[in-house]
């Protein structure tokens, strides 16, 4: 049988066969893989990059990392509003929002992720490959909740540990709360894919965090209770599909009324995963 | 041919035309990047596009491998249609762009693996695919570091192996020595005729005229999206160039003197006084004689005779300006496997 390649003693001149007949391990024996072998490798790629640069994950911590720090350092020796949650700290009110607020800033670097993957010549090369397209946005999203999940243990290690972070809730609620923090984060990121998709750029997606998103947290329920905003605010936080996120997530974590919002926060995010993985997989069908 | 109506499973037995485009267009919002392009190669063969930027090589390259699908017109690559059967084409061809396709975030080693795995093979068999093809083009020193710390050729080298990981029966090389410096190029032209000598089909686009000079068993020019010439180095060169002596005469003598000699034998040339040499354009190898014969006869020493076969820059540049006037009466070459329209 014929080696799949052969090679002259000297300078490499030599090159693959075009055709080894189907040698066991061989290229030609090689069936070609399901979308799910596909998936399965290309989040490992995305994963194994995250891992030889824990940056990626450390630098999407800064913001609600002192977003956390300085809140709490200077609210809670002011009094609390006249909604605040009674028995409730500064700290373990405003924690689960910090979380959401991490939640969209991962949610927002899957789309960064996908724009570095259209620069860097990988989708030009899968792009010629018998593969289905649409397997890289799925392991984007995928190695994107993975990141996401990390940098949850992180803030809420931090919130324990050095600030004192107790919620109400037991320890089962505070995981329910976290595993809703982490599929917003999911289903927000198929919206960045799509932006990321189209638009083929990370600045414009990182104008859209700050413009859009940055405001959206604060004309929220993510700080101050909405009953306590002022008239105007309180219109806006009250559409706001953050507001139902952070209410869920927080009544979830502290055992106060709202969880009735999950349900809300789940059909909205979901319809805007459904939205977000349709665009993206169109915009991404385009030519580089 | 009639390719809507062969079977999707094989290409038809002792079939060997591996690439053939019936009348294939592109066009982009209102810009017709391709009009009409015919080609056709054989296994085992070179096929050169050659062309200036924004010929339409890079587009036309990209609908054969399946990446981009033809406005009109069809196409087949090894034996499959790449608007109907793109998954059957993309696993019999590899890709190596004008840009490095490969994964920045990767080593070298770990891409070459990545695309094996998702070709379907086990980590076992993916691992060994990638040393093999480490070892071929000379990469295992680098095989740990990311293509970003790589010079020009070894990326170039490194994405010809990433778009032979899978053994394709037909690669496309889209300007594959563009900035490569003199060695590197070499290199990678040994690659590529290893890779033919194999019976690999080569489509190979380039801007450099010695490239397809060397590669090619027949080269396509295209312009403005059409093809404009088609056949062989040297049919091309027969239909378009011309064929020269150049002459040194004795330092002493000069250039001037020379080219009256020659003038005043019937004959026109052209006085290269930079150089000291004069340059005649001859029809027939028998015209040599008729220059020495007239040096002869007018006591004119030359120090140096040579007869020169015109290069295929000769042959693009009057293609090129054939351009500009109404259509040229293509060179018909009956031996030569691309279709003139």
């Amino acid at each position: 049988m014929t080696a799949p390649l052969t090679r002259t003693p000297e300078e490499g001149t030599a090159a693959p066969v075009a055709h080894a007949p189907g040698r066991p391990g061989s290229p030609t024996a090689w069936a070609g893989s399901s979308m799910l072998g596909q998936v399965r490798v290309l989040t490992g790629r995305s994963l194994r990059a995250m891992a030889t640069d824990p940056g990626t994950v450390l630098f999407g911590l800064i913001q609600p990392v002192i977003i956390l720090f300085v809140l709490t350092q200077v609210f809670s020796k002011m009094g609390h509003p006249p909604h605040f949650p009674k028995g409730v700290s500064y700290l373990d009110f405003v924690l689960p929002a910090v979380l959401v607020d991490n939640a969209v800033q991962s949610a927002m670097q899957s789309g960064v992720g996908l724009v570095d993957d259209l620069k860097n010549g990988i989708v030009a090369r899968l792009r010629s490959l018998p593969i289905h397209p649409s397997s890289l946005l799925i392991a984007r999203s995928i190695s994107s909740l993975v990141r996401s999940a990390i940098q949850v243990v992180i803030i809420l290690l931090l919130g324990i540990t050095v600030l004192g972070y107790s919620p109400k809730g037991g320890a089962g609620e505070l995981a329910a709360s976290a595993g809703l923090t982490l599929f917003i984060s999911w289903t927000l990121g198929w919206a960045f894919i799509a932006a990321g998709a189209w638009l083929r750029r990370a600045e414009p997606m990182q104008n859209l965090a700050i413009i859009a998103i940055f405001p959206l947290m604060f004309a929220s329920s993510a700080y101050v209770p909405v009953d306590d905003l002022p008239a105007w605010l309180r219109v806006v936080a009250e559409v706001n599909p953050l507001t139902y996120a952070i209410d869920a997530t927080r009544a979830l974590a502290l055992d106060v009324p709202g969880a009735d919002a999950a349900l809300p926060a789940v059909l909205i995010s979901g319809f805007i995963a459904v939205v977000g993985a349709v665009a993206a997989v169109l915009g991404f069908r385009r030519p580089l | 041919m009639s390719g809507l109506t062969v079977p999707v499973d094989a290409p038809m037995a002792g079939d060997d035309i591996m690439i053939e485009t019936e009348d294939v267009g592109k066009v982009f919002g209102s810009v017709r990047a391709l009009d009409s392009v015919n080609i056709t190669a054989r296994r085992g063969t070179v096929l050169a596009l050659l062309g200036h930027n924004g010929a339409g090589k890079t587009t036309l390259v990209n609908i054969l491998a399946a990446a981009l699908p033809p406005s009109s017109g069809r196409a087949r690559v090894a034996g499959f249609d790449v608007t109907r059967e793109p998954r059957e084409v993309r696993r019999r061809v590899g890709l190596t762009g004008q840009f490095a396709s490969v994964d920045a975030q990767l080593s070298g080693r770990e891409n070459l693996v990545l695309i094996a795995r998702l070709l379907g093979a086990d980590r076992r068999s993916a691992r060994a695919r990638a040393d093999e093809l480490l070892e071929l083009f000379g990469l295992q020193e680098f095989a740990t570091r990311r293509p970003g710390t790589y010079s020009g050729g070894l990326r170039r080298r490194l994405d010809l192996a990433a778009s032979l990981v899978g053994q394709p029966d037909v690669i496309f090389l889209d300007e594959p020595t563009t900035g490569l410096d003199p060695s590197s190029r070499l290199r990678l032209w040994e690659i590529v005729e290893g890779l033919v000598a194999q019976g690999t089909t080569v489509l190979l686009t380039t801007q450099y005229l010695d490239e397809a000079d060397r590669l090619a068993d027949s080269i396509t020019v295209l312009s403005a999206g059409s093809v404009i010439a088609g056949g062989t180095a040297a049919e091309l060169k027969a239909t378009v160039g011309q064929r020269t002596v150049t002459v040194t005469p004795d330092p002493a003598t000069g250039p001037d003197a020379a080219a009256a000699a020659l003038r005043r034998a019937g004959m026109e040339p052209v006085p290269d006084r930079e150089n000291g040499t004069v340059v005649i354009a001859i029809e027939a190898s028998k015209d040599i004689a008729a220059v020495i014969r007239a040096l002869d006869h007018a006591g004119i020493e030359a120090t140096e005779l040579s007869f020169g076969e015109p290069s295929l820059d000769d042959v693009y540049l009057a293609l090129a300006d054939q351009q500009t006037r109404p259509r040229p009466a293509a060179p018909a070459a009956p031996a030569a496997p691309t279709v003139v329209p």
